[in-house]
């Protein structure tokens, strides 16, 4: 490498989106379940609720969470939950990151 | 850390989170009481009547414990749909303990007609085996570390029972001592958890939420 290139980041391939370690814990609770609803991913992730929405848009704008209205009784109860979309790229993010820490020499 | 299995144990932490209200425990607790109730229940009510009086107990408190938790615990705590996985093992779960409660059902009957054949202790010791290993296979499926001592516990109670019984007289085979002390304990343990949990988790303001 010579001095004037710059080196290649290997983190560049990662979902931008999913790196941030909020939105990735999210997604990682996402995952393992069918869905949640937000009182018990608040408690979970200890974040407040200002900052969860804020994560939880950001995810639902590009489209790797969904909301599934419903109702406990007759108060409303909403829980969110992984579309194929954000599967398919939580499963890529995780694949990626194996890739470039696998690469790491020892 | 293993990738798979990070995700695993995150998956069972979430799922232990979601069911750790100490519900369960009060359940069980109240249930030993089926063991202990009719016994003083059946010098007036007879022996029949003492145990299917306490049924219909069993399913309020069943009931109760139930709307508790989805009107006071779940609005604290949150609730989760679970995955493939934990469905899976929650039906083979299920199974188990249907299983399980036929054997003994099955051995209940058997020793109601070898009441005066056998001895106490081979009745104790039956029951304790098939308890030991039911609370065994649920503690496993369900990852859940307390339903072993719990299996423990519960097993040793008829032949503790048994041992009262024939070196101190304890009436009815020790179970009034055994299984009311048990049903203390479990009681009590699950009131601890739960008021912990409630206290941890107060009731949520989700006005912060767009």
């Amino acid at each position: 490498m010579s001095e004037n290139e710059t080196p290649e980041n290997p983190l560049a391939d990662l979902d931008q989106i999913i790196h941030a370690p909020a939105r990735l814990r999210i997604l990682m609770m996402l995952y393992v379940v069918e869905s949640l609803d937000y009182v018990f991913l608040k408690n979970q992730t200890a974040m407040s609720w200002g900052n969860l929405a804020t994560h939880l848009n950001k995810l639902e704008d590009a489209g790797y969470i969904g909301v599934k209205k419903g109702y406990q009784g007759k108060k409303p109860q909403s829980q969110i939950l992984l579309t194929p979309q954000g599967r398919t790229a939580f499963r890529n993010y995780k694949s990626t990151l194996q890739q470039v820490l696998d690469d790491l020499p020892e | 850390m293993n990738n798979a299995k990070s995700l695993k144990n995150l998956e069972r932490d979430m799922f232990r989170n979601s069911v750790q209200d100490g519900i369960l425990d009060i359940q069980l607790g109240l249930m030993l009481l089926m063991f202990v109730l009719p016994i003083y229940l059946s010098p007036s009510l007879g022996d029949f009547w003492s145990s299917v009086v306490f049924l219909p107990l069993w399913l309020l408190v069943i009931f109760g414990l139930r709307a508790f938790r989805k009107k006071v615990v779940h609005p604290r705590v949150g609730t989760i749909q679970y995955g493939a996985y934990r469905k899976k093992r929650l039906v083979r779960t299920n199974i188990i303990i249907l299983v399980v409660n036929v054997i003994a059902l099955i051995l209940g009957i058997l020793s109601f007609f070898q009441f005066n054949i056998v001895s106490g202790w081979v009745i104790s010791a039956r029951f304790s085996v098939i308890i030991l290993i039911g609370f065994s296979l649920a503690g496993y499926m369900l990852d859940f570390p307390r339903i072993y001592l719990y299996g423990i516990l519960i097993s040793a109670a008829p032949i503790v029972g048994e041992y009262l019984y024939q070196n101190f007289g304890a009436s009815h085979h020790g179970f009034p001592i055994t299984f009311g002390f048990l049903s203390a304990a479990l009681t009590t343990t699950g009131l601890i958890i739960l008021i912990r949990l409630l206290k941890k988790y107060p009731p949520h303001d989700k006005e912060g939420l767009v």
